[in-house]
Order: C-alpha cells, then structure tokens, then sequence
C-alpha cells in the first residue's frame, strides 16, 4: 500500500507572512520534526498542506483528541475471517511508505498517547509496534510534524517537556493587517476594501482574548463571513452569522461584538 | 360610656358613615376609642381616622378598620409618633395598591417591629418615594437586602433606609429594574477592549456626576444621564467611545500654565474634535454612535455654552450650517489643519486662537457651571495637567465604605494592587481601628508529645465576624488574575466534557471492547486461556469533594512576598481563585483564615462557610484578612476537620496555606506544636480526611515532612506562583 491517496492534487493557497516557508524546507532538508503552534484558524493546516504540496509528499492528517489511544496512531490488530490481521494506522503508514505526518493539536490527545512518537523524533527516527513485536524504521522521506495552540494550555494540558524539546517551532499568528486582507479578499471573493473592513473587525475581537473571549475571530471565520457577503448578506447580519454568535454565547460580550463591528463599518 | 363620650370629641360626619355603613360604624368607633383611651396622644387617633377612612374607599372598610392594630403594635413598640406617620403613609399609599399589595406593605412594616424597629421609621419616610419604583414585591426584596446589607449597625440602617447611602441607592435602581452602570460594566468593559484594545478601569462615578471622566487608568461613567432614561446603553457607550478616543489619540496632559477658563474649555473642545476625528478615520461607524447627541440647532444666543456646542457639533459634522462667524471661523481653521491632526500641540493653538477671539466679544463664560456638550463628552479634567491630584476628588468621592482605602499620592496613577489595602504599617491600625466581633467559642483538644496524653478543651478558639474589605477585591482580582482564571475555566470545561468515562475491559458492560475482543481471539487461536473482560462500560465520574481551605495569617503572612504583595495577599489571591474554579466544579469549599494568640485565643475567621455561595461577600471577607499573632496549626486543622465531618462528601480534604513552621507565644518548647499538629494530621487521615500543605517560600522541608508526611506537602518557592498554584494542585489532587 502506497500513499497516493493522501497526495495533494492541486496547490493550497497560502500568503507568506515571514520566512516560514524557507524555515520549514530546511527543517525538511534535515528532516527534523516540526512544531507550528499559535490559535485556531490561523493558517497552520494550510501551511502543512502548501509544503507538503511543494515538497511533493503525501500528507496524513491526524486531529488528535482525548479518547485517542495509541493504537489509534500506530494500526491495530483486526478480527477477519481469517483470524486476526494487522491494520498499520495513520502514524506508522506515513513512517513506512515516506509520507508527512500531521498530528494536528496534540495537546488533546492523552499525554501517554504522545510518548510513542519520542523514538521517532530523534536520531533513531524508528516507531516500535508494540502489537506485532516490529521495528519500523522510518522511511528517509518521513517527517513529524505537529500543531498546537497555546491559548489553550492548561495546568493540565500542556505538551511534556520531554516531547516539546524534539521539535522546531514556528510561530503562526493572524497575518498583519494588509496581507490578512489580502488573504480574506482572494478566498472570498470579496474586494479588498470590503475584506480589509472584515480584517478591522476581526482586530476588534481579537482584542477581547482572554478578557471574556478564548479566542478572538480567525481568519478562516473572516474568510466564511466574506463568502457569505459575496452571496448578498450584509455585512452586519455575516459578521454576526459568522463571528460573533459562533464566538460567544454570552450576552453581554455579544452585544459589545456587535456594537465594535458597528462601529468598524 | 366612652364611646359616647368620644362620639362628642370627633363627630360622626357623613363621609365617616358612607365609608363604615350599617354596622361597621360601630367597630370604627370602637377601634377609634380604644386608640383614644390608649395614652398614644391624639394624633394617633386623629390619623386613624383620616387613613382608615382613605383605605376604606379605596380597598374596602375592613382593611380600614385593620390600620387600628397596626397603629396600637406601632405605638407600644416604638413611639405614638411613628404610629400617626404611619397611619398617614397608608392613608397615602392605599390608592396606589390593590389589597393584596397593601397587605404585603403592611406586612413588610410590621414583620420589621421585632427583628429592626430602626427601619421603620426612615421607611415610612421614603414610602411614596419607594413605591413610585418599586412593587410591593420589590419592596420586600429591597428591604431584605437592606437589612443584610447594614446588620449590626444601627444607624448604617436609618441611613439605608432614608436612601441615603449610595449602597441603598443602587440597591433601589437595581429592584427597579434600571439598566444601571453595574448592568452594562461587563458589556461596556468588552465593548472598549474590543475598540482600543486595552482593557479599561471602568468606575462608576459620584452619585451626582453628570458627566463621564478618566485619569491616566481610570474611566468613570455617571451612574445615570437623567435626560435619557431608556438610551443607558446607548449613550454609555458613545461616553465610553470618546474616552477611548481621547486615550488612543490624546497626546501628553496639556500644562494648564497661564490659561484663563475660557482658553481651557475652549482648548478642550478643539482637542474632543481632533480625537473623534482621528477614531472616526479607524472607525467610521463611531459617527452613527455618537451623532444622535448632537441635537443643537445652527441659530441660537451668542452665549458661550451654545457657542461652543455649535462649534462641537460643526467640527463633528461638515454639513452642520455655519452661520456665527466664531463658528464659521474655528471649523474653518480646524478643515485647514485636518492632514495634521496627528499632532495634539495643535489643539492647543487652533484653541488659543478661539478663544482670544471669544474673549473679545465679551461673551460671558462661568466655568463652574460649564457643562460639557454635547452630553456624551467626558469632562475634560483628564486633559489636563492640574496642580492638584485631580483623581483625589472624584475617587474619595466615589469611595465606598471600604476600610483600609486611603488616599496615596499617586496611588491613582497605578492601578491598585492588593485586597484593598496596600500592606505596610499602616494595615495594622487599621485592623485595629474595627475590631472584628466574636461570634462563638469553641474547645479544642491539643497533644502533648512528652505526656504523651491527649488533653480535652485545652484550646479556646474564636470564631471571629469577617472584617469586610474591599467590595472590589474580585473585580480587581479577575483583572489581575484574568489569565489564570480563563486557564482554569478552559481546564474545568475540559475536564467536564471528559467526564464521561470509557471503562475497557470490563466483565460486564454496553458493548465490546474491540481491543480485548481482538486479544481473546488471538488467545483462542494460539490455544491459550482468553480473558473474560471483553466489555467496554461508560461511566460517569461524580465528582463529591468538599475542601476546608485554612489559611494562615499569621504575622509573618505580612512580610513582602512579592513587590507590593505580601504573603497574605498571594494567599488571598489563591484563595479567591481556588474558590472560583471550586464553584464552577460545584464542589464545596470552606475557607478560614487562622492565627493564634496562645491557647487562649485560636483566632479562627470563616471567611465562608460551606453552605455559602461565592460571592461578593465571599471577595469582601477575604479583602478584610489582616495579618498577626501566631500559627497554632494542630488546633486549626482539628477545626477545620470537625467542619468537614459533618459534609456528606467521597472525597475531604483539608488544605493548608502556611509560610513557616507552627509557633505560639505561650509555647516555649521546641517540637511541642510539630507533634500536635502532626498527630493532628494523623487523626485526620485515620477519619478518611485528607490533608495537604502548601508550604510558602524557602525554609526547611523538616518541619512540614515531619507534620503533613513527605508526600503531604507541596513547596512552593516562587510565591508569586502561588494564585495559580493552589488550584493546579487542587484540581490534581482530585481528578
């Protein structure tokens, strides 16, 4: 079994905010795993998407949470007519066959989970089975790569630092203002005014993080709320369709979001 | 016959008989004889007349004829005197109410004879004002909260009551259901960090502020704009709105030097101009906020306040007609500087310029009375650089009854820092100054480790009334600690969403557990024995957890743990949070604050008892701990475990807060209270108890491995640390 299935047909799009595309190359050159952290929607599952297109390697994502178990990740033993039979999971078949391995926001998962990538991710790059007794050793084409968000760590999750210290990170942020509009404008469809106005609002929730809201809105939310203006909403009824109910159920912060994105307009 | 006789004194008029008809004219007169013959004077009898007449026709005779008892129980209980205002209060109030309104008004007097005769007189007073906002139901609600508010003090409740105190104020808008500053503050609060991105100090101003007002980390709103009853939010958030201008576009204070009252205003009015249209350039929707305040009209007296809210209104709106040459002038020099606006300097000459122009037209300017238009316009003192500290008047003005809050010079220019009260030497007189009550005495057994012996009651401990702090301790506390706090909610939704447990490998249960499944085939096929658990069980994990938390105040709890804080502080500060994260687990929580005078006096403070919520009473008592005396652990612990026994909870726990080892000053000898306190912990633990310390700054783990075991205790060398500390190591503690 190959992994044709999980090559990437046509480019993602994605804007370059920094140097993280030369960054990300030369970590791949090394073949070092990888660490993107910063808040949801952002643009981290894009990137991993655009350079696995650009290095041309097949892309298996993972989105890990809390009841993932080990074997989630590295296959399991199934019961077939013929007796039992070894499934490979999505972890050890990007280690076999050379693939990336994206295992986005692994906080969620148990942090037992997250031990078995630590044979992977230094110089013996080899993931033990524990099932069949095997040694797979990686593929020279094989890289790790995970994503978390730190607005959501907590005393309780938060990656160890045993597993912390085996990545190079990249810091993702919202893109500056002028290359968000860029962004938002060229995915909806919406003109660059209209997108920067979105963009405007968008700092206006942003401001909010930690004071009422977890996290203010992404640009993927800005993107959503653009293709819902390119349909004829106003930007008002998108804005609140599309940011602020999504964002928050309390009633106060949502009348102040709405109030900010009046005044933005 | 002394009917008859009275029936000379105050004659029998027809109104008197169309009220009381047939024979209810007979009880009528009886009950005015017996009032009459009673000694109260006449004015009683007088006003019973009047009233019961006036209730009569409004809610029928035998509601009349009931004020009689009311008058005499008034009477006896406290003066003749209330009893006749009374009397004329319900005369007034019966119209107004059906009867079962004017039932529960009587009821609400009368129930308050015994338990707060205070409170009746100043409530008569204030009836009519009262029910003009409130239902009798409301009254009731406003009445309780009255008595809660000012329990044990007197003449705090005649205040209260007469609507005097600003407490009573609030407490009144909030029963009449007034979108109030309290309503909006979370709303307003978000509105201006989204806007500005800074979070702002939000106070509500001196009850008879009529206009906004900020400092360099302070806004104050009014509490209301009288005119514009029903727009609260609205115009709350156009206030907020040029504040936020100000700030984000404002330069340094302007230097007041020479300048004449005119130039001042002036200047001020150039600069409210110059701020809005630099926000307005960001956030062209701002002008929809605050144009609807911009009501004047283009003609009108050469005076200066119209003047100037023509000018304000011209600079804000291009369109506005120019018709005073004044007017036509400044707008006129304000469009030929729009591509410099950046800079504040130029507010100061384009107003020096106005103003001199002004001055020579003779126009009159009263700056004591001069109100800034248009309403929602701060009033300019943050604009300036005043001689004196300007934040003092407003803020001491606007201080709540809170003890400890004193004037420091350039305490307005940071924000404060700790439960109200700075530590320092100054904390101790003021703990001093209100000496908290006794509330009850209880006996504790202490253990004497050479005796070897136990000895019954040998410990009197106080429970003492909290001291009541700061009112905006938590407030404070959710600014300072914001990210602490939104950590651990996201921990705790987490964790409840993950209450549902997967239990694998069960013999019994809901379906297969795939994985033991797949094992058992496997063992089958290679001939051995399969295990039977091949069921996967979901379960709930019910949390039961009651926590006694002590914390020890003890007088090196005052020494700095941290710049500006002291060890107390941090306590109180990990206290509230733990507290917060608790009441969103639902798990119980009790928290004393401990010291030791000798045996004599355990200094035991509840600052909340299990049965209470969280409140802004739980954040004021914390505010009030004051630190001193000694550390008798063994003792409080036995306290703290006899409150626990009694919670009907899986999981107890007793957990201590303390910086040093156990000491007191009629204890001479070493080890003495180590022991105690020790077998305390083991008498604990033996009832199913747990107990765990955290041990505060640097010192020797000895002590505390010799009490609490050497897994008992948790050290915490950063003390600054600690706020988000204690809830980590509570949430891993339970689960």
């Amino acid at each position: 079994m190959t992994l044709d299935a999980y090559r990437l047909t046509a480019e993602p799009a994605y804007h370059p905010g920094g140097a993280e595309i030369a960054l990300y190359e030369a970590a791949y050159q090394a073949r070092l795993p990888v660490m993107l952290k910063g808040p949801t929607g952002c643009g981290k599952t894009r990137f991993v998407e655009h350079m696995a297109w650009r290095l041309q390697r097949p892309l298996v994502t993972v989105s890990c949470h809390e009841d993932m178990t080990a074997s989630d990740l590295v296959g399991r033993y199934l019961l077939g007519p013929e007796g039992t039979h070894w499934q490979d999971g999505p972890l050890t078949l990007a280690v076999r066959h050379g693939g990336i391995c994206y295992l986005d926001e692994i906080v969620e998962a148990r942090q037992d989970t997250t031990v078995i990538i630590h044979a992977l991710t230094d110089d013996r790059r080899i993931l033990p089975l524990e099932k069949t007794g095997e040694l797979v050793t990686s593929h020279p084409d094989f890289q790790l790569v995970i994503s978390y968000n730190p607005g959501y760590q907590s005393v309780l999750k938060n990656l160890k630092e045993s597993t912390k210290q085996r990545f190079c990170a990249l810091d993702f942020d919202y893109p500056a203002p002028a290359v968000e509009a860029r962004i938002v404008a060229s995915q909806s469809g919406l003109s660059e005014a209209e997108a920067a106005r979105l963009v405007r609002i968008a700092e206006r929730t942003r401001n909010l993080r930690g004071q009422g809201l977890d996290e203010g809105a992404s640009t993927r939310m800005l993107v959503h709320a653009g293709r819902l203006m390119r349909t004829g909403l106003e930007l008002e009824a998108a804005c609140a369709f599309a940011l602020i109910t999504p964002l928050t159920d309390d009633g106060a912060m949502r009348s102040a979001l709405t109030a900010a994105v009046d005044a933005c307009r | 016959m002394p009917a008859a006789e009275h029936r000379i004194a105050a004659p029998v008029t027809p109104e008197l008989r169309a009220a009381f008809p047939g024979p209810l004219l007979d009880r009528f007169l009886a009950a005015e004889a017996r009032l009459s013959g009673a000694g109260y004077g006449p004015a009683v009898p007088r006003g019973f007349r009047r009233a019961a007449m006036r209730v009569a026709e409004a809610l029928g005779p035998e509601a009349g004829l009931e004020l009689a008892r009311d008058a005499s129980r008034m009477a006896i209980r406290l003066r003749p005197r209330t009893a006749a205002l009374y009397l004329d209060t319900a005369a007034a109030v019966a119209p107004r109410l059906d009867m079962a309104g004017f039932e529960l008004w009587r009821g609400l007097h009368l129930d308050l004879l015994r338990p707060a005769p205070e409170a009746v007189q100043p409530l008569l007073e204030t009836a009519l004002r009262l029910l003009d906002r409130l239902t009798p139901g409301a009254l009731a609600e406003f009445i309780r909260t009255g008595l809660l508010l000012t329990e044990g003090d007197a003449r705090g409740r005649v205040a209260f009551f007469r609507l005097e105190t600003p407490a009573a104020r609030q407490a009144l808008a909030r029963q009449a259901g007034d979108i109030g500053f309290h309503a909006l503050e979370a709303e307003l609060k978000a509105f201006h960090t989204a806007l500005w991105g800074q979070v702002p100090l939000l106070r509500e101003a001196a009850e008879e502020a009529r206009q906004s007002s900020f400092s360099d980390n302070q806004i104050r709103l009014p509490a209301s704009y009288p005119d514009y009853r029903g727009q609260e939010r609205r115009i709350a958030r156009a206030a907020l709105a040029h504040v936020g201008a100000h700030q984000t576009h404002g330069g340094e204070r302007f230097a007041l030097a020479q300048l004449k009252p005119m130039h001042v205003a002036v200047i001020s009015l150039i600069e409210d101009a110059r701020v809005e249209t630099l926000a307005l350039r960001e956030l062209p929707g701002l002008r929809r906020l605050w144009s609807p305040f911009h009501r004047c009209a283009p003609e009108g007296a050469a005076t200066a306040p119209s003047l100037f809210e023509r000018l304000a209104r011209a600079l804000f709106d291009p369109e506005f007609p120019r018709r005073h040459g004044w007017i036509a002038k400044g707008a006129a020099l304000f469009d030929a500087h729009r591509d410099r606006l950046e800079d504040p300097a130029i507010s100061r000459r384009m107003g020096n310029l106005l103003a001199n122009d002004l001055g020579q037209t003779r126009v009159q300017f009263n700056f004591r009375d001069h109100l800034v238009r248009p309403v929602y316009r701060d009033d300019n003192l943050g604009l300036w650089e005043l001689p004196d500290d300007p934040d003092a008047t407003p803020e001491t003005a606007n201080s709540a009854p809170s003890e400890g809050r004193r004037r420091v010079s350039g305490a307005a220019k940071q924000p404060r820092i700790g439960g109200g009260d700075l530590t320092g030497p100054e904390s101790a007189p003021a703990a001093q100054a209100q000496r908290p009550r006794r509330l009850a005495v209880l006996h504790l057994p202490e253990f004497d480790h050479v005796a070897g012996i136990e000895r019954p009651d040998w410990v009197q401990a106080h429970l003492y009334d909290p001291v009541l702090g700061d009112p905006l301790y938590l407030d404070a506390l959710r600014q300072r600690h914001a990210a602490t706090l939104a950590r651990l909610k996201a921990t705790i939704a987490a964790a409840q969403l993950g209450r549902l447990r997967r239990l694998k490998r069960q013999a019994e249960g809901e379906r297969l557990d795939l994985d033991a499944a797949i094992d058992a085939a496997i063992a089958l096929r290679a001939r051995r024995m399969p295990d039977h658990r091949v069921y996967e069980g979901r379960t709930h994990a019910e949390r039961s957890v009651a926590v006694h938390l002590l914390l020890d105040m003890s007088q090196s709890t005052g020494d700095a743990a941290a710049p500006g804080h002291s060890v107390l502080d941090l306590e109180r500060d990990a206290a509230a949070i733990l507290a917060d994260a608790m009441a969103r687990l639902d798990d119980r929580l009790a928290i004393t604050g401990f010291s030791s005078d000798g045996r004599e006096d355990l200094r035991l403070v509840p600052v909340k008892r299990f049965d209470m919520p969280f409140d802004l009473m739980t954040g004021m008592a914390l505010a009030g701990l004051r630190h001193g005396y000694s550390t008798r652990l063994g003792a409080a612990l036995r306290y703290a475990g006899r409150s626990l026994s009694a919670e009907p909870c899986h999981h107890r726990l007793v957990l201590v807060l303390s910086d040093g080892e156990p000491s007191d000053i009629d204890v001479r000898e070493p080890g003495y209270l180590d022991a105690d306190a020790r077998r305390a912990v083991q008498q604990l633990r033996t009832r199913g108890i747990a107990v765990h310390c955290l041990a505060l700054g640097g010192g020797h783990d000895r002590h505390h491995e010799d009490i609490f075991g050497s897994r008992g205790f948790t050290r915490i060398h950063e003390l600054k640390t600690l706020p988000s500390m204690l809830s980590a190591v509570y949430l891993k503690m339970t689960g």
